[in-house]
This record gives C-alpha cells, sequence and structure tokens, in this order.
C-alpha cells in the first residue's frame, strides 16, 4: 500500500488537488450560467436552479451560431497552418546552421515583444487599402482575419518547436543524409513524426490563443454575422450597462467546447511510447 | 502513424490554398455584387451591439424604401476610437450612434459633419437634448434618446421616497438593523471610482467640475476639481463611505449594484434606465425619483446623457447619411422601436407622448432628470474621469480628502493643454 | 550528457553545400515533385489574380513589390540552393506583413504628434474648419429638394430643384445660380418633391446617393451664401463661417475678421492672442515625445518603482505557473496513472475558457463584501485595496490562467524524451526524484528555456492581466496615475488614452523605452541558450 502511494497515490493527489484548482471558478461560472436572473453577485458555489434560459436565449436570440461557426472555422484553418508554417521554421532554426540564423531567432521573440495595441492603426492603414483592392481578403471576411492571425504564426510556436527538435538527436537525420533522403524527406518522413506530441500541443494552444482573441478581432469583424464568440460575447456584456453575465457565461461555457473538442481530438497523438518507439526504429 | 501525421498536415495546407483559391474564384464573381450595389448607394452604420440590433430592421425598412443597400455593424468596444481610427483610414462608416459627450473630440479630429435641422425638426425634440448636441454654434447630430441617473427604490422595503441623503441613510440604516437588507445604498463605486455614479451626490455638496463662461459654455480653464468646493464636498462624501456611514463602498461595483438591488439586498439603487429591464424581471415593486441631495445643500444634479447618430465627416456616402439621419431618424417610429429595445425616455417629444401612456416609468425618469445638466462634450472632459473616479475610491476608502483631491485636481489640469 | 545519447557529438547539417551531381535523384520523389509543382502553380495563379486589381487601379509600386516578391518565393523553391531559405519563407512572409509593417509604422509614428486632434493632414484639418462653420443663412428660407441631372442619371451634370415650402415654385440649381422654372413643366407632390420637371432627369433615392460624394460637395451660389444639400430631399441656405486662405496660410473668420495663422511645427491654427483652433493636423515632432517622456516627473518619476514590480510580476507569472504545470505533468506522466485523460481534460478548461471572460471573473470573485473567496474562506480581505493583497491577488489569477499552457507544454515535452534515456536510469537502479533530476529536468529545460524566455516576454507586457482585474488598483491618494499592480504597459495606455483623448505619438515612444528594456533583458537571457544548444551541435 505505501508502495502504490509512493509510485502512484501521490500522482492522484496531485492531480485531483489541480482540478480542484481549476474546477473552482469554473463551476462558479456555470452557477452563474444556470442562473436564470443571471448576477454574479450570487455568490453561491454550487448552482442554485437550473434553468437552460440562459442557453436558450444565447442560441435563438444572439448571433451566438454564426460566431461559434466563424470562431470554429478562423481557429481551425488558422492554427494547422500556424503550426505548420512554424514546423517548417523551427526545423530551420534547429538543423541548419546558416548566416543570421540567431538574429533570426531574436527578432521573432522581439518583435512579439512590441506592445500590440498602438498595431491596431496600422491595421487599419493596411487592410483598408486591401478591403479596397481584394475584398476576399478584406474586414470582415475569415481569409483577411486567418491571414492576419498568420502574422503572428512564427511567434511563439518557432520557438516551442525549436526546443523541442533541439532535444532529438541529430544523428538521426545525418544517418538519413548519408542514405541518400533529401532534406524535404528528413523533415517530412523523420522528424515531424517525432515531434507529433509537440504539433498537437502547439496546434492546441494555437486554436486556444486564436479562438480567445479579442483586440484585434473586435476592430476587423463588425459585420454582425462575421464576428468570432470573443467578440460577439464580449458584446453581451460591453454593449449595455445592465450585465448580462448569465447568457455571457453560458457562452463561455459553451466556447470551451471547441477546444475541449480539439483537445480530445489531439490527445491521441500526446501518448507515450510514440516517439519511444520511433527512435527506437 | 508517421505518414498519417504529415498527411493531415499536408492536406490541411493544401486545403488552405486551394479553398484560398477557390474562394477567390468564387469571390471574384460576387465582388460584382457589392460593386454593383454599391452603384446604387450603400449605407453603412456603426452602433454598440444592443442598438444594433434594434436597428437592423428599420436601417433595412429604409434601405427597401428607397433602393438602397444598409448594413448595420456592431462595434463591442472602444466605439469612439474605432471609429476615429477607422474614418481617418477610409474604412469607417457613414453614420455612427454614440453618446453626445463624443461630439468635442470628434470635431477636432474632423470625424462628423453637422446636420441642419428645421426649425420645426429641432422643436419636436427636447429642448435639452438639443443643447446637448449643440457645440459651438452647430448641431452635431440627430438625439434619439435621453439619459439620466435617478434613484430607484424598493417600494416594499421603503415606502417613501426620501428627501435628504441623510434621511436614505437612516432609512437605509434601520433596514439593515432589522436584517432586511445587507446594504444601505446601491451605488456603484468599485475599485476605481466612478465619477458618472458620485456626481449627483458631488454637486450637491457644492463640487462642480467646469465654471462656464460668459455664453454658458464650459471654460476648461475654470477646474473646479481641486478648488475649495471640491474638498468640502468630497468631505460629505468621505463621511458616506467606508470608515463613516458605510452607504457608499468600493465593494459595489458596475458589475453588481443592480444585482445586489434585485436580489433585495438593498432598498435603495442609483442608476438610470438601462436598469429597469432587470429591476422588472426581478418581479420587484419599485418607484423612481430624484437622486436627493444633501440636507441644506445644492440639489443633486446628474448628468444628462444623450444617445446621438452622427454623419461621418469621412464617410463614403453622406448624401444619404444626412436623409437617414436628419430625415429618419426624426420619425417617431424608429424612436419607439429603440426605446423597445431599452427602455431610455425617447428624445423625440412625439415618440415620448406614444410610449409614455404604456410606461409610467419614463414619466419619472424626464421628472428625475428635470435638473440634469448635460455631460459636458468638451474634449477637456475626458481628462476628468479617470483621476476623479479614484480620488472618489480613495477617499471612500478612507483616504484624507483634501490630499487626494489636490492631487486629483493637479493630474487633471496638467493634462488639459 | 552526448553519451547518454549514444552517439558521438555531431555537426550540424551544412547549410548550402551544392548538391553532388551523383545525388540529384536527392529530393525528386514523384510525389514530392508533384506537391511541389501544384503549391507553386497555386502560388502563380493567386499572384496573378492579386495582380488585376493592382493593375487596374494603376497601384505601379504595388504591382511591382508583387512581382519582385512571387519571383523570389518561386527562385527560392527551384534552386537546390539555400534550403533554410525554403523552410523560412512561408512564416516570414506573414510575419512581415502583418507583423513588422505594424511594429515598423507605430515606432514611426513615435516621431510626430499624432493623436486626437491631430490625425489627418493639413488639407483634412482645412476641410473640417470649413464644413463646421457652415451655418444657415438667418431668416432664410428651408426648401424640398429633389436631385436632377441634364441627361444620364450616372454621368448628366447634377441640378438642385428646389421647391419654395410657401409657394410651391420650383427653381432649379446648378454652378452658375438659380432659375425658375415655369410652374407647367414640373409635376410636384404636395410634401414639395418634384418628380417630374421637363428637361432634366429626376433621380431616385439610389441613383443620388450613387453620386453622394458630388452631392455633398455641390452648392448653388446665392447672393447671401450658396444652397446646399441636406441629405437628398431637403436644402438650405447656407453660409461659410470660416476660410481658408491660401496665400496667407490662414484660416480667416468672416465675420469676427479673426484670423488663425498656420503653425507647421505643431500642426495647429493659432491665433495672434494664442488661441489654437481645435482641428490640427499630424507633423513630424522629431523626438519631443521622448524627451516628454524622460522629462515629465508623472511619468519619469514613478517608473523605477513600476519596472521593478513589472518584473516580479512578470518572473512569478512565469515561474509559477512553470512550476506548478511541470509538477502535475510530471505526476501525470506514468501509464500507471488511471483516469489519466480525464484528469487532463479537467486541467486543461481553465485554458480553453475565454481568458478575457475568466479575468472578469475572477475580479468578481474577489470583491470584498460580494466575492467568492471571501466567501469561501471567511474573510473580509479587501484584496484590490492593499497593494501586498492585490499583487498576490493578481499573480494567482496568472497562475490559475496560465498553468494549464505550461502542463500542456510539459507533458508534450514529456512524451518526446526518448524513452530508453528514461528507461536506462531506472535500470542503474536511480532514485525517480534523482533519475529526474539527472536525465529528465536537463532535458525538458532544453526544450522549454526558448518558451520560458518568450513567456516571460509576454508577461512582461500582459495587458489585460492587469486591466481586466485590477485596472492597476490600488492607488495612492497622492498619485492617481500609478498603481501599485500598474505595468508598464498599463500605465502606458492610461497616459496615452486615459486623459484628454489618444496620444498615439507618445504611447509609441514610451513603447519604445519599454520594448528596449525588454529587448536587453530578453537578449541576455538569450545567449545563456547558446551553451544549451551547443550540446548537441
Amino acid at each position: 500500500m505505501t508502495r502504490w502511494i509512493k509510485q502512484v497515490g501521490w500522482r492522484h493527489l496531485v492531480a485531483v488537488l489541480g482540478v480542484v484548482f481549476a474546477l473552482v471558478p469554473l463551476l462558479f461560472v456555470l452557477s452563474a450560467a444556470l442562473n436564470p436572473l443571471g448576477t454574479l453577485s450570487s455568490t453561491e458555489l454550487l448552482p442554485t436552479g437550473a434553468s437552460a434560459e440562459n442557453f436558450s436565449r444565447l442560441l435563438g436570440r444572439t448571433g451566438f451560431p454564426h460566431w461559434f461557426l466563424n470562431s470554429v472555422v478562423i481557429a481551425g484553418l488558422a492554427s494547422a497552418a500556424s503550426v505548420f508554417l512554424s514546423a517548417l521554421a523551427a526545423y530551420a532554426f534547429s538543423r541548419r546552421r546558416f548566416a543570421g540564423r540567431r538574429v533570426g531567432l531574436l527578432s521573432l521573440l522581439l518583435i512579439q515583444m512590441f506592445p500590440q495595441f498602438l498595431a491596431v492603426v496600422a491595421i487599419f492603414l493596411m487592410f483598408s487599402t486591401i478591403t479596397d483592392l481584394w475584398p476576399a481578403f478584406g474586414f470582415n471576411t475569415w481569409w483577411g482575419m486567418i491571414f492576419l492571425y498568420l502574422g503572428g504564426a512564427l511567434g511563439v510556436n518557432t520557438w516551442l518547436m525549436k526546443g523541442f527538435y533541439d532535444t532529438i538527436p541529430k544523428e538521426l537525420d545525418e544517418s538519413a543524409y548519408v542514405d541518400g533522403a533529401s532534406h524535404s524527406q528528413i523533415f517530412f518522413r523523420i522528424l515531424l513524426p517525432l515531434v507529433s506530441p509537440i504539433l498537437a500541443v502547439t496546434g492546441l494552444l494555437a486554436f486556444i490563443g486564436t479562438i480567445n482573441e479579442f483586440l484585434i478581432a473586435n476592430v476587423f469583424l463588425t459585420e454582425g454575422d462575421s464576428k468570432t464568440l470573443a467578440v460577439g460575447l464580449y458584446g453581451l456584456i460591453a454593449g449595455s450597462r445592465d450585465t448580462n453575465f448569465g447568457m455571457f457565461c453560458a457562452g463561455t461555457l459553451l466556447t470551451a467546447i471547441p477546444t475541449v473538442g480539439v483537445f480530445m481530438y489531439l490527445q491521441r497523438y500526446i501518448v507515450e511510447g510514440l516517439s519511444a518507439g520511433a527512435v527506437k526504429g | 502513424m508517421r505518414i498519417r501525421t504529415a498527411g493531415v498536415i499536408a492536406a490541411s495546407l493544401l486545403c488552405l490554398v486551394g479553398v484560398a483559391a477557390c474562394g477567390d474564384k468564387k469571390e471574384d464573381s460576387t465582388t460584382a455584387g457589392p460593386q454593383a450595389s454599391a452603384a446604387t448607394g450603400e449605407l453603412v452604420i456603426w452602433a454598440d451591439d444592443k442598438r444594433s440590433a434594434a436597428l437592423k430592421p428599420f436601417a433595412e425598412k429604409f434601405g427597401k424604401e428607397n433602393g438602397v443597400t444598409v448594413k448595420v455593424q456592431a462595434i463591442s468596444k472602444d466605439q469612439q476610437t474605432t471609429f476615429l481610427t477607422a474614418s481617418q483610414q477610409g474604412s469607417g462608416p457613414d453614420v455612427m450612434v454614440g453618446a453626445h459627450d463624443w461630439i468635442g473630440n470628434l470635431v477636432q479630429n474632423g470625424a462628423i459633419d453637422p446636420v441642419q435641422l428645421t426649425a420645426e425638426q429641432k422643436s419636436g425634440i427636447a429642448a435639452n437634448a438639443i443643447k446637448a448636441v449643440t457645440f459651438n454654434g452647430q448641431t452635431y447630430g440627430v438625439p434619439y434618446a435621453t439619459e439620466n441617473l435617478g434613484l430607484i427604490r424598493n417600494t416594499e422595503l421603503a415606502p417613501a421616497a426620501p428627501a435628504t441623503i441623510e434621511d436614505l441613510v437612516k432609512e437605509g440604516k434601520k433596514l439593515k438593523a432589522a436584517k432586511k437588507v445587507s446594504e444601505i445604498l446601491c451605488l456603484q463605486v468599485g475599485q476605481n471610482g466612478d465619477a458618472y455614479h458620485s456626481y449627483p451626490l458631488y454637486s450637491s455638496a457644492g463640487g462642480y467640475l467646469f465654471g462656464t463662461n460668459a455664453q454658458g459654455d464650459y471654460d476648461p480653464k475654470d477646474l473646479g476639481v481641486g478648488k475649495p468646493e471640491s474638498i468640502a464636498a468630497f468631505k460629505k462624501l468621505a463621511a458616506l463611505g467606508e470608515k463613516g456611514d458605510g452607504a457608499l463602498k468600493r465593494s459595489i461595483s458596475d458589475q453588481n449594484s443592480i444585482a445586489t438591488f434585485t436580489g433585495k439586498k438593498c432598498a435603495y439603487l442609483v442608476s438610470g434606465p438601462w436598469a429597469v429591464t432587470d429591476v422588472k424581471k426581478a418581479n420587484l415593486k419599485y418607484d423612481i425619483t430624484a437622486v436627493p441631495g444633501f440636507a441644506g445643500g445644492k440639489t443633486a444634479t446628474p448628468f444628462l446623457g444623450v444617445q446621438t447618430f452622427y454623419v461621418a465627416a469621412k464617410g463614403k456616402n453622406k448624401a444619404l447619411a444626412q436623409e437617414f439621419v436628419t430625415n429618419y431618424v426624426t420619425t417617431p417610429d424608429l424612436a419607439v422601436a429603440l426605446y423597445n429595445a431599452e427602455p431610455r425616455p425617447p428624445a423625440l417629444t412625439a415618440a415620448l407622448d406614444q410610449v409614455k401612456g404604456s410606461d409610467p416609468d419614463l414619466e419619472k425618469w424626464v421628472t428625475a432628470g428635470e435638473n440634469a445638466v448635460p455631460l459636458p462634450a468638451i474634449p477637456a472632459m475626458a481628462a476628468i474621469w479617470d483621476p476623479f473616479g479614484k480620488a472618489e475610491s480613495a477617499v471612500i476608502g478612507g483616504a484624507d480628502p483634501e490630499k487626494t483631491i489636490t492631487a486629483a485636481g493637479k493630474t487633471i489640469s496638467s493634462q488639459i493643454k | 550528457m552526448t553519451t547518454q545519447l549514444g552517439g558521438p557529438a555531431t555537426r550540424a547539417l551544412p547549410a548550402s553545400d551544392p548538391e553532388p551531381a551523383n545525388r540529384r535523384e536527392r529530393g525528386t520523389s514523384v510525389a514530392g515533385l508533384a506537391v511541389k509543382i501544384v503549391l507553386l502553380g497555386l502560388l502563380v495563379s493567386f499572384a496573378v489574380w492579386a495582380a488585376f486589381p493592382l493593375a487596374q487601379d494603376e497601384h505601379w509600386v504595388g504591382l511591382g513589390i508583387l512581382v519582385a516578391a512571387t519571383a523570389l518565393l518561386l527562385y527560392a523553391y527551384l534552386t537546390p540552393r539555400h534550403i533554410p531559405a525554403k523552410y523560412l519563407l512561408p512564416g516570414t512572409v506573414f510575419l512581415v506583413i502583418f507583423q513588422l509593417f505594424p511594429v515598423l509604422y507605430t515606432a514611426g509614428t513615435a516621431f510626430t504628434n499624432f493623436g486626437d486632434g491631430h490625425r489627418g493632414s493639413k488639407q483634412d484639418a482645412v476641410v473640417a474648419i470649413q464644413t463646421a462653420s457652415v451655418t444657415q443663412v438667418p431668416g432664410s428660407t428651408e426648401y424640398a429638394l429633389s436631385i436632377a441631372t441634364t441627361g444620364d442619371p450616372a454621368t448628366g451634370g447634377l441640378v438642385f430643384l428646389i421647391t419654395d415650402p410657401a409657394t410651391k415654385k420650383v427653381s432649379a440649381g446648378d454652378g452658375s445660380g438659380l432659375k425658375q422654372l415655369p410652374a407647367g413643366d414640373v409635376t410636384v407632390t404636395s410634401s414639395g418633391k418634384v418628380t417630374a420637371a421637363r428637361g432634366y432627369t429626376v433621380l431616385t433615392v439610389g441613383q443620388a446617393s450613387a453620386r453622394s460624394k458630388e452631392i455633398t460637395e455641390f452648392a448653388v451660389p446665392t447672393a447671401g451664401g450658396a444652397i446646399r444639400s441636406t441629405g437628398l430631399s431637403r436644402a438650405y441656405e447656407g453660409k461659410a463661417g470660416r476660410a481658408y486662405d491660401a496665400a496667407t496660410d490662414s484660416i480667416r473668420d468672416t465675420t469676427s475678421g479673426k484670423t488663425w495663422k498656420a503653425d507647421d511645427g505643431i500642426g495647429s491654427f493659432v491665433a495672434a492672442d494664442g488661441e489654437k483652433l481645435a482641428q490640427g493636423w499630424k507633423v513630424n515632432v522629431g523626438f519631443a515625445n521622448f524627451t516628454r517622456a524622460l522629462t515629465d516627473d508623472s511619468i519619469a518619476g514613478p517608473f523605477l518603482g513600476t519596472l521593478v514590480w513589472n518584473f516580479i510580476f512578470a518572473i512569478c507569472s512565469t515561474g509559477f505557473t512553470f512550476l506548478l504545470g511541470m509538477f502535475i505533468a510530471v505526476a501525470l506522466h506514468s501509464s500507471r496513472v488511471r483516469f489519466r485523460n480525464l484528469y487532463r481534460v479537467l486541467l486543461v478548461l481553465p485554458y480553453a475558457m475565454p481568458s478575457f471572460a475568466m479575468l472578469l471573473v475572477w475580479r468578481d470573485m474577489f470583491n470584498t463584501d460580494f466575492g467568492l473567496i471571501n466567501n469561501l474562506l471567511g474573510i473580509h480581505t479587501n484584496w484590490f485595496g492593499g497593494a501586498m493583497t492585490a499583487r498576490i491577488a493578481v499573480i494567482l489569477v496568472q497562475l490559475w490562467l496560465g498553468y494549464p499552457y505550461m502542463f500542456l507544454v510539459c507533458t508534450g515535452a514529456l512524451q518526446a524524451i526518448p524513452g530508453e534515456l528514461v528507461d536506462a536510469t531506472k535500470v542503474d537502479g536511480a532514485g525517480a526524484w534523482k533519475g529526474f533530476r539527472a536525465v529528465t529536468l536537463p532535458l525538458l529545460m532544453i526544450a522549454l528555456t526558448p518558451l520560458l524566455i518568450s513567456s516571460f516576454a509576454f508577461n512582461f507586457n500582459n495587458f489585460n492581466a492587469i486591466w481586466l482585474t485590477t485596472e492597476g488598483a490600488p492607488f495612492p491618494a497622492d498619485n492617481l496615475t500609478n498603481g501599485a499592480t500598474d505595468l508598464l504597459i498599463t500605465y502606458t495606455y492610461r497616459l496615452a488614452f486615459g486623459a484628454s483623448g489618444a496620444q498615439y505619438g507618445f504611447a509609441a515612444a514610451i513603447s519604445i523605452f519599454i520594448f528596449l528594456i525588454v529587448a536587453v533583458v530578453s537578449t541576455i537571457s538569450f545567449r545563456r541558450t547558446r551553451q544549451q544548444e551547443e550540446v548537441y551541435s
């Protein structure tokens, strides 16, 4: 028994405590979402009533279904493309030695440190022209939004992935190179499968980051049906002074669904033994 | 497994590029649509979320009647800044809906055009609303609704309207002692204060923000914050604060003041017409009166806010925007619809008359706002909000009023050029 | 370290060695080639598609950039050389357009007075001043207006058909003046709208609004001023009260005679008595914004204190989330733990929620009288009221929001560590903790150090974390501009936007200062990663 506690039991204890910490605020949100009066001044942690009114109002009377679709499409495509772009870049940074490599890495970090709230002016400047010339990529379009998000694709994710590539022994690709594989074959056939857990993690992080992005989307998507979840939900509480917190909380909970879905889907890539097997092979 | 991962990624990328390409072709054929409609005229209106929802059917009706396309778009946050930035870059709307106190800033940025209302149209709109949208002698928009603070009272708990703040506090304390309520008064303060909600008390205690010049316009050079009157006023607020009566508390904020009232945890709520929807939903018996002043003090004057339709100076279709704002917004139907979306008293007298029969509250709001002063629309007002609110919150939390207000006055005057 | 990896330390792949002739087959598998052709084909067709509007609108510079960029991309993927570029280019294209350009543009505004009252060009300001001064001529008639043209509705010359409401007489007005029309030639409704007029085409609202810009600018000269439109159905006689005189470069008030002379140094029209017109324009001000940031006491004074707290905040936010996230990840990194997947899903939930929404919820939970935390703990702490408690509160919120991220990353990192390395330590009989310290942790750190640096950088400028919770509170009574939990960025934001409107130029200047500080710190810590990298190189 003590052996079990030492080897497995403590793990459960840590997990349970972590879960409790994670869930207490969420329970609070759930309780507000189920409260038909929908106010956060109700301090009860446990739901006092079970009414779906907030949910039905949210789905029936707001553009929530549209927002949901927009968010899933934009975040899905943008994160997939962004993971691919940063996986490519991270490969070059980790495996290749070229002039300007470290400067490039550092610049990637520094660019994203510049405060974003001032960038809105430049974005308007740019997209006013784009909207005139190519309306398909202008304001209120999926593609414009996705491309804008891809601007940040090389940011954090490249750093994250480069770190992981660095942990994979170089002699793996060296031997493949000796065997006559081209650089693209090494990348697609050998490295990418090895880092698939981290591709999944990065994809999830990019998905979450995109679906929750608010500042840029707020000025970019003004057409009612083009809004994303974050913008639409914020509109529920910011548009008027009477706080619609019940509906807002209900929306917040529903927003988590696609994310959890993506996580469940990607979790099978985050399984043990995968990389170990590959290295052995 | 390896092939699968690579395959998934390659496929998704292909998808992306492919769909982008197909999407372009599709969009190519549809771009003819918007361009064609631009030829017959398109009107873009920006408003916040709630109002854009209410506006939509009317805007569409206007479009259908006149053979033009009307788009109503909602801006959720920072409407004024977004409008200014977008306008400057040529992506702004033709018509903007917002509060009248933006006027000063919008005018100095050349973002809105004056509107020419006929004498008849002007006389159909509440006089104080017209006054609020008049800036430097020009009318800068068409008001459609007014709003001001009042005292909403739970008549089951407090049957009589208090004549003074002192009466209110006395009654509130009694109810609290009897365990009928947990708070004396629900007046939102929050961690960083709330200048808008505290202004009636501040004015009753003798404080002022800006003096007025000979023409009756606000004079940014005569700042009232930091003057002895303001210090005296804040001493009175401090007496109501956490170290005093406990009627004003930082824990009561914009997030919870209405909810605390509807939850019957306090008998008095200082709020505006927007609170009534929630109060009605909670099935409370209530009454609305003017915010009481201090005994022996001046009249408590809340701010009057006027919701306004503006014509954007850099809009692509100004003629149509002028037409919509001056000749369509001034009809009662639209005002009534906007009232139905949110119960603020319509600024159009005809619309007010039409709805006040079914809603006795409206008359009460108008009465509560009889002494209201229009929110100063001068750009210098922007410098007031933040320091004033923080000073208020600090004083209510027990800080020394004199020191705090002097500091606030200094901060504000250094920001006014 | 390297010996444990089972091989000798090796060099990195050569960057650009020319492909030997006998290895031509490298990279030429049929599928690979097909994908390459398809992608490049798409790129070219995309470029062609994008070129049409540019050519149509005669944006020759834009067209040149497009052609050059496409040619560069084609070259990069068709040549066997420059292998790193093949991997870097796709992301870099987006990075340059959507990140680098905004950053450079913003940095550029630091040298201007860009802000409220100074947003546009001088021309914009003049137009705004003139438009704002047009008033109705006192006692003049308000006419009903119908828009008409001579000839084709889309191209014919504009004519205002105005009806006097009292007499119902119709006049036609164009650039040369007014001319009354014979009553027999026009059909007028009771409201005064003209539905038909001989010799003119009366426009529908749709047709008229297509020529909106012309109509707005159209003025029919009269003795007292000019007849202008109010929308599409009314007209009034108006007169501009202020006019711009290009010869003297000044604005003159036609009634009072007062003049305001243009000052291109500050971008305003200034009168002799010092009065400035509100409508100004954007001008270059050199380093004025930078010197103001350095010399203004209210900015330079509390800077050091805010900077120290900013570092504490960023370090604690990153450090605590990492420690907690890693601890839980390690705890769950064992196939013997049942319900592992369930735990993981639940642990990720905080991160799955929109963070701005959860920040607002946390702010409420810290409320003194109504907050969940005080209620659950049975205490009455004014969390955001005291400097220390407010700081603890925001870091706690950061911990909650951030540890699932670190948990995920660590989980991924642990999976990516080759299993036999960990197994090897077990065979050696090393204790679990010892094995972790000797093998797992160093490998984790290699993978995660870059991430920790960028996470630190993110938290250093974590605007939402403060703005949506405390907004910088509590504020000392004698200094209302700088609160105990203010980060440099929230403080800048308040300075730039909180008072007297937006001052983008000034805010950009402060941002550059902040940027320099973070950049120096990050560069120094980045240099330290070189040693770790070299372990494998």
